[in-house]
């Protein structure tokens, strides 16, 4: 029930990225990273799935990696 | 009276979550609302992997997943608020540095 929660939470980030402004639209994305990294989490603990632990790892790595990214080109080049 | 812990840990998380998307929603500037992605970044993952532990047990693979996750989560998360920081303040003012006004209050 958390993890419905947690998704539906991540619909007015999404309308957000859509219609702010581009860093506006960047916090948000980061926030969402990390909402989708949780849901991972209570998924994989709701299931008992031990494999989806490491979507929740990776996730986690990777949300951080494409936030990164994004804010080193919205620096200055788009 | 395990459940009861595992459950209040989970639905503190969630309700923290959800404060820090509302507060997200609600501030003014990228400055504002880079303050609400700590919360969700500390407090959550900690309750989550808190819950984990208690309902699986410290030693157990599932733990060690979620404490990494976590670990991850705000670790991580303070890098990406000063990169983004940075970036929005670049994009504004078109450097870094500080401005000639508040060098004048520095100085």
């Amino acid at each position: 029930m958390c993890a419905a929660v947690l998704l539906a939470s991540l619909a007015p980030l999404i309308v957000l990225c859509a219609r702010a402004p581009v860093m506006d639209g960047l916090v948000a994305l980061n926030l969402a990273g990390t909402i989708v990294t949780l849901v991972l989490l209570l998924l994989a603990q709701g299931t008992h799935r031990q494999p989806f632990f490491d979507l929740a790892v990776v996730s986690a790595v990777l949300s951080f990696a494409g936030g990164l990214a994004f804010a080193r080109f919205l620096e200055r080049w788009v | 009276m395990t459940e009861v812990v595992v459950w209040i840990l989970v639905v503190l998380g969630t309700v923290v979550q959800v404060l820090s998307v509302l507060g997200l929603l609600l501030a003014r500037d990228p400055y504002d609302r880079l303050h609400f992605t700590g919360p969700a970044s500390t407090i959550a993952p900690v309750a989550f992997a808190l819950a984990v532990i208690v309902d699986e047990g410290p030693v157990t693979q599932a733990a060690v997943k979620s404490v990494l996750t976590a670990l991850a989560l705000v670790v991580l998360n303070g890098v990406l608020v000063h990169a983004t920081a940075r970036a929005a303040r670049i994009r504004e003012h078109g450097s870094w540095g500080l401005l000639p006004e508040e060098r004048a209050g520095v100085d």
